[in-house]
């Protein structure tokens, strides 16, 4: 129904325009310069006008321009913006088109409603193109598809458990127990990334008694967005690109743009990925011999008569599962599946003259390393665009999801429940098998038999998820020297997420303890943001043009998270009130922040660019919830091979840049209050004072960030080289800082330092070969920084892992904010750095003969420790796979827990990592009928490591990242990567890929 | 451009709209301390009652098993905690830790229930006498200041003469880590007095849980109140005002033995389950007795019904145990906070200490034949009979957190056992680390 009007519309307007003025038709054809090959989808428009048109499949054109046009700008993505001047009476324009190496006639956004070209840009903003995202080797969500391709930011996958969960860490340390993760701006959406605990410590008790902070470790919900529908992401990495975001923009925004349809014919394709995922790597298990399985019992001069005949019984359990060939390797019988990845994309995009649209649909399904787990993600996208008429365009996205993830129980735990626990003092000659009647023996070497908890149990999460949102953009006015836009955009975000974790009463650890758990969580959360702007650019001539912008904007929050937990089930039953005892949570938070912000920008002779703005932020958390907190910001760029002076041939762009930025970072919610929590004994209700004091004068912290950089590219693009140093300080940091036990708190919310970020990050891309039939590209990014504490007015403390014995992040004036200290010999020492001594990654992408490429991605980390207490509990627990190796004149697996030196378990975690390679193959195609293109491939995901890293993988979090406080537990903070306890081990995948076009 | 400014005029108004919203958000969770000690109603009272009563619960457990692996009465075997084997038993070169769980946890949970106490002074001081009358409300601080008296005994217990802080009122400076700590008991004993005058005379409103049965009015809190004070003056060595303090409790030297105060624990929604109780012949998580437990105890003695030989003894870390331990025997079953069996204790070690034999002997002979055992029969020494109370505290008392004080206060220390070569027996905690931080 629709059609058909509008293209009766836009005859309707071809045939008015026909009437109303003299004109003409220019056609023409557009290719590439090298290849000479045709390209689809340039725009080719009359400068500041809406009016233009788009190259069709075989790049031809047509444009009907009125009479007075003198000239036609011919632009397209990844290749340099052209302008041609008409002639009069020449009707066919024929034109190439250079490809763009250096990417400075990109467009990038710097503020909330403008733009720049990369060649006047100021600041160091990333770009990764959709093809670089998920065109090597699909990671199996979206935030995993980011590892190793954002110079300057620390991203760590926190566990391999399906269906994501990482930490992306911008420039260093920004914040410890405020928000550390950047903002997900989506379609100018603001997209929540919060981690929603299932309640599993009710189970596993992993918050009891060494850290309050909750290890459940859920997905973050950043992993709901599907890769494929993304256009392009540009990240601003602080404060000094990012200031126009005000109090959100502290640990960084990552602006995604979804696919947009363009007119003309409508492009269908499809795309199907089948693989598998495995184990990136085993830690391997101890071998046992008859005298090292009596040694679990006690030492052979032990005098104590039990002592020996447990050390005879022990002897006597291994040899006889050794005769009977039951020696069991349990850490692969866990973690050794292989699991099957299936994806499954088509997406419909195309439009008319007025009206384009983008669909897509996207089905991933896959199962994890650990039997019973997986990920099943379904998602829906409907962008479309319209011209209201020439003044007005209006835009909608929308985005359905639904995922569903089984996560299995890994982890920290206190009650030995955990797979991963549970392996660690498990040793091979103990059967755990079921029965033929499918009942599971007793383990006694631990409190949980993991293989009856890993066939028994559940721990699913599942989203379902709406976004959306809108735009419109109106030209107020529009004269030969200014132009007047209005900008209003709004979205919403909803999203139920619901958990079940269920442990069966027959469980070894529930049958006589709590006799089963259901544990099922409901979360209802909505965020919306709204914003409204009016853009005035003014050229009085050609050498100089200003843009003038003013906006408001308006973000609220409201989460409400329901947790019921049922114990003493009902047999083979998981209803809440099948059970003896129940007990609901519920933990809710509210924001409202707005903000106000004017901004102007002035460009000279098209090669300097000044840029000044100051933003007014309030928001709710704050200890004055009425006050406005001012964020200004400024920058300069000069590229000096753009003035008339500059002769160097060779040398098509140097640019001197520097950017200055000021932006916040709201306290988090409840901050400013000192709860009662619900404390009840003998059936009355109760009310205990919180252990964590609030404090009603909390205030935002402060980022300030100062950048300069010098960007040259030589040889048309073919070598450029960003080089970029940043300074970052943090003011008033936001800390949950202890207090003496003896006060009756144990932590209280103060601003109480400052932290500075001091880093480098040179990006260098080439072109060594470019030839119609071969060309290779090369990117090489390296990146470092050094977070130290500058000031803290409260005195050094602990701030995470689990005490000073087993090594602790340790705040302390004057030292990096990541040092680790621990106890060694009985002393408090500097026993290692989270912070990794400089990162580097290596992207190529090699193209023969137009149709066959290879891409792939290497990731060095250099330096970096990790708190290894998986190395711990195996040894604990006698199974590490050295167990039995020499170390200082006894068994290794005995010296290092014995040793009382925490750094023995703090080790380096350096690793290079092919992060993705891929080999894609465009099958030539004569009959262009029906099909336009078919696509295959292969490609292979984390696939090869090299690390000396002793553990499931150097990439770990046993804290999350993002999770969020609940009435039981502690959030994440800034600094808890790198805690390693028995993780979700990470997995590998290789996938088989077939794209078809029509 | 009629269409447009229409448009305009409605994002204006929208935006103009979502400005308009200006409160405050407040707490959507849980009520706040400003709010609660402001014209407090009665139930915000009571809740305030149940919820220090509860939180003298939280980190209990650890109190008892870290005193109890200290003093040799048990060993905690845990698949997921190294450190009841290591740093508690000294094993290897492990030391105590002073930002290790087993001390800061149980430390700050007493504080805490003291600052609960303050807040509930404070609510109290604030509170209207149409919500509570005057006798009413003494009967409120008398309870809290009882409660502060025994949550700051416990954490002296743990750190002795490493210090602990007097707790002050809310708002006010914390003073100094007082190390002597005959001072700090004497500030026990000042909360645990002042808490006796204002219970005199007053009237309880508030409910208690079943734990504090018989003890719910003032008479019975009074008596609660002189037990611990007894408790007290016994460490002291005032063996006179715990005779006195004993006459104004609870004590009954033919009385039940459990009679007495009990934290109450329940597997019902927002209660704390008692995870003292471990199903006996348990993997993974154990809690066995210490093998001298057995090898000590006088044959006949029916106190070794503590514990229940396992089916298959336990071991960790070179340490073996074959009796698990089964004073608790559910979730849902209570741990004592002071019983008439450790009043009849006290009474005899008060005699002993002031010479009269013959009356220590009768209490110590009612504990003995209320266990299976003959009477006393040892000579009528001073040491013998102190050897023989310290078995029966020992005993008595297994696992009620007492053994590793009493042989502390009677320089007994060298004579716990150390099972593995470097294992150390510890004579105090290290003062948090979070102390050393103002």
């Amino acid at each position: 129904m629709l059609l058909p009007k509008s293209s009766l519309l836009v005859l309707l307007c071809l045939c008015s325009t026909l009437a109303l003025f003299a004109q003409q038709n220019i056609t023409g054809k557009i290719r590439d310069a090298v290849s000479g090959k045709p390209i689809p989808g340039v725009t080719v428009r009359i400068p500041n006008t809406n009016k233009g048109t788009i190259t069709d499949a075989d790049g031809n054109y047509t444009l009907a321009i009125t009479a007075g046009t003198t000239s036609l700008m011919v632009s397209y993505t990844g290749y340099k913006t052209k302008t041609i001047n008409l002639t009069p009476g020449n009707n066919v324009i024929n034109l190439t088109l250079e490809e763009d190496f250096a990417r400075l006639d990109e467009i990038v956004v710097t503020g909330l409603a403008t733009n720049v070209k990369r060649s006047n840009l100021a600041n160091a903003v990333a770009t990764i193109s959709g093809t670089e995202l998920n065109g090597v080797a699909p990671a199996q969500t979206f935030d995993a598809a980011l590892s190793g391709k954002v110079p300057g930011a620390m991203i760590t996958a926190n566990s391999g458990a399906p269906g994501g969960g990482i930490s992306v860490k911008m420039r260093g340390i920004t914040s410890v127990f405020g928000n550390s993760q950047p903002l997900y701006v989506v379609d100018g959406i603001f997209f929540n990334n919060s981690s929603i605990p299932a309640g599993l410590n009710d189970v596993t008790g992993a918050a009891t008694s060494g850290s309050p902070n909750n290890q459940d470790n859920p997905s973050s919900r950043i992993a709901d967005l599907n890769p494929e529908d993304i256009e392009n992401i540009e990240i601003l990495k602080g404060a000094s690109a990012a200031a126009m975001y005000g109090a959100k923009a502290a640990a960084g925004v990552i602006i995604i743009t979804t696919k947009k349809g363009k007119s003309g014919k409508t492009k269908i394709s499809l795309n199907q990925e089948t693989g598998f995922t495995k184990v990136r790597h085993l830690m391997g298990v101890r071998t046992f011999t008859p005298e090292t399985a009596a040694d679990l019992a006690g030492t052979a001069d032990n005098p104590d008569p039990d002592v020996q005949a447990k050390r005879a019984a022990y002897k006597a359990q291994f040899t006889e599962a050794k005769n009977a060939g039951k020696i069991f390797d349990y850490e692969k019988e866990i973690f050794g599946q292989t699991g099957l990845v299936l994806n499954t994309g088509i997406s419909l995009s195309g439009g008319g003259e007025k009206t384009t649209f983008y669909l897509s649909g996207n089905r991933r399904q896959e199962n994890g390393i650990v039997k019973g787990t997986g990920y099943f993600n379904n998602s829906i996208r409907l962008n479309v665009d319209h011209k209201v008429s020439d003044r007005v365009s209006v835009g909608v996205t929308t985005n359905y999801i639904n995922s569903s993830a089984d996560r299995g129980l890994t982890n920290n735990d206190n009650n030995g429940v955990s797979l991963g626990v549970a392996l660690s003092s498990t040793p091979d000659f103990v059967n755990l098998f079921p029965n033929a009647l499918g009942e599971y023996p007793r383990n006694t070497f631990a409190s949980s038999n993991p293989l009856e908890t890993r066939d028994n149990m559940i721990n699913n999460e599942q989203t379902n998820r709406f976004v959306g949102g809108g735009n419109i953009e109106i030209r107020l006015q529009q004269s030969d020297r200014s132009t007047t836009r209005l900008v209003g955009r709004g979205g919403i975000d909803y999203f139920n997420f619901k958990t079940a974790a269920l442990f069966p009463r027959n469980l070894q650890f529930e049958e006589n303890g709590l006799q089963g758990h259901s544990i099922q969580g409901n979360t209802n959360n909505t965020n919306t943001n709204i914003g409204g702007f009016i853009v005035n650019t003014f050229t009085p001539n050609n050498n100089l043009s200003l843009t003038s912008t003013a906006g408001a904007t308006l973000e609220t929050g409201y989460l409400d998270n329901i947790v019921t937990v049922a114990t003493n089930l009902v047999s083979g039953q998981s209803n809440l009130d099948a059970s003896a005892n129940t007990t609901t949570r519920q933990f809710r938070q509210k924001y409202r922040d707005n903000g106000i912000f004017i901004q102007e920008d002035l460009s000279l002779i098209d090669a300097i660019t000044f840029s000044a703005g100051v933003r007014f932020d309030r928001s709710t958390n704050n200890g004055e919830y009425q006050k406005y907190y001012v964020f200004p910001k400024g920058s300069i760029s000069w590229n000096i091979a753009k003035m008339d002076f500059w002769k160097v041939p060779g040398v098509d762009n140097l640019k001197l840049r520097a950017a200055y930025g000021q932006s916040g970072n709201v306290p988090p919610y409840g901050s400013k209050f000192t709860q009662m929590l619900g404390s009840n004994i003998g059936g009355f209700p109760g009310v205990l004072v919180e252990n964590l004091q609030g404090n009603p004068d909390i205030k935002p912290e402060r980022q300030t960030e100062f950048e300069t950089g010098l960007d040259v590219s030589v040889l048309n693009g073919r070598i450029s080289l960003e080089a970029t140093y940043y300074n970052k300080k943090i003011y008033d940091v936001l800390l949950r800082h202890a207090l003496p036990g003896s006060s009756g708190y144990a932590t209280e919310w103060k601003n109480s330092g400052d932290l500075r970020n001091k880093g480098i990050e040179l990006g260098l891309n080439l072109i060594p070969v470019n030839r119609p039939n071969v060309r290779w590209n090369s990117s090489i990014n390296w990146w470092q920084n050094r977070s130290k504490v500058t000031k803290l007015i409260i005195p050094p403390y602990a701030i995470g892992a689990f005490g000073n014995s087993l090594g602790t992040f340790y705040l302390e004036e004057g030292q990096p904010a990541t040092q680790i200290k621990g106890t060694v010999n009985g002393d408090l020492k500097l026993i290692g750095n989270a912070e990794p001594d400089f990162q580097m990654s290596f992207f190529n992408e090699l193209t023969v003969f137009k149709n066959l490429s290879l891409r792939f991605l290497i990731h060095w980390k250099k330096g970096g420790d990790n708190i290894n207490l998986t190395q711990l509990l195996t040894d604990l627990g006698a199974t590490s796979f050295d167990y039995d190796d020499e170390m200082k004149g006894t068994k290794a697996g005995l010296y290092r827990p014995g040793a009382g030196d925490a750094s023995i378990y703090v080790q380096d975690a350096s690793y290079v990592r092919i992060r993705e390679i891929g080999l894609y193959y465009n099958i030539p195609i004569k009959n262009t009928a029906i099909l336009k293109a078919i696509r295959v491939g292969v490609s292979a995901n984390n696939f090869f490591t090299w690390t000396k890293y002793v553990g499931y993988d150097p990439e770990v979090s046993n804290f999350g990242s993002n999770t969020i406080t609940t009435a039981q537990t502690r959030g994440s903070n800034g600094l808890s990567t790198g805690v390693d306890v028995m993780p979700f081990p990470a997995s590998k995948r290789a996938s088989f890929h077939v794209g078809v076009d029509f | 451009m009629k269409k447009y400014l229409s448009i305009i005029t409605v994002t204006l108004f929208l935006l103009a709209l979502n400005a308009c919203q200006k409160g405050e958000i407040n707490s959507l969770n849980t009520p706040v301390v400003g709010g609660i000690i402001t014209d407090p109603s009665r139930s915000d009272l009571f809740n305030l009652v149940t919820g220090a009563e509860s939180g003298m619960r939280n980190s209990l457990s650890t109190y008892l098993d870290g005193t109890g692996i200290i003093g040799r009465e048990i060993y905690r075997f845990s698949g997921a905690e190294p450190r009841y084997t290591t740093d508690l038993l000294g094993g290897g070169s492990k030391l105590l830790d002073n930002n290790t769980f087993y001390i800061t946890n149980p430390w700050s949970a007493r504080y805490q229930v003291a600052r609960q106490c303050f807040i509930l002074l404070d609510a109290i001081n604030n509170t209207r006498t149409e919500v509570a009358s005057d006798v009413q409300k003494k009967a409120f601080t008398g309870f809290a200041k009882t409660l502060i008296g025994y949550q700051l005994l416990l954490n002296l217990n743990m750190t002795n003469t490493n210090g602990v802080r007097i707790p002050v009122p809310n708002g006010a400076t914390l003073g100094p880590v007082i190390t002597n700590p005959a001072v700090v008991m004497d500030s026990i004993l000042k909360f645990l007095d002042e808490g006796k005058a204002d219970l005199t005379g007053s009237e309880v409103i508030f409910p208690l849980s079943d734990g504090f049965l018989g003890f719910k009015n003032a008479a019975g809190l009074i008596k609660f109140n002189r037990a611990i004070a007894a408790r007290v003056y016994t460490y002291q060595q005032k063996w006179d005002n715990a005779l006195s303090a004993l006459n104004e409790s609870f004590f009954d030297l033919n009385g039940p033995l459990n009679n007495g105060v009990y934290h109450a624990f329940s597997t019902n929604g927002g209660d704390l389950a008692n995870t003292m109780y471990l199903p006996p012949n348990g993997n993974g998580e154990i809690r066995v007795a210490h093998p001298s437990f057995a090898t000590n105890i006088i044959a006949g003695d029916d106190r070794i019904t503590k514990t229940s030989l396992r089916t298959s003894s336990a071991s960790q870390s070179g340490l073996t145990g074959n009796r698990d331990v089964i004073v608790w025997t559910s979730l849902n079953a209570p741990i004592s906070i002071i019983r008439n069996e450790e009043l009849i204790l006290i009474y005899a070690e008060a005699k002993m200490q002031k010479n009269a034999i013959p009356d220590a002997t009768v209490a110590i002979n009612r504990i003995r034949t209320a266990h299976n055992l003959p009477v006393y029969s040892g000579p009528p020494t001073l040491a013998a009979l102190i050897t023989e109370l310290l078995y029966n505290r020992r005993y008595s008392l297994f696992m009620e957190g007492h053994r590793w004080i009493d042989v502390r206060r009677y320089n007994l220390l060298g004579t716990l056992p150390k099972d593995r070569p470097d294992d150390d027996v510890w004579p105090r905690y290290p003062l948090p680390q979070s102390e050393n931080n103002i």
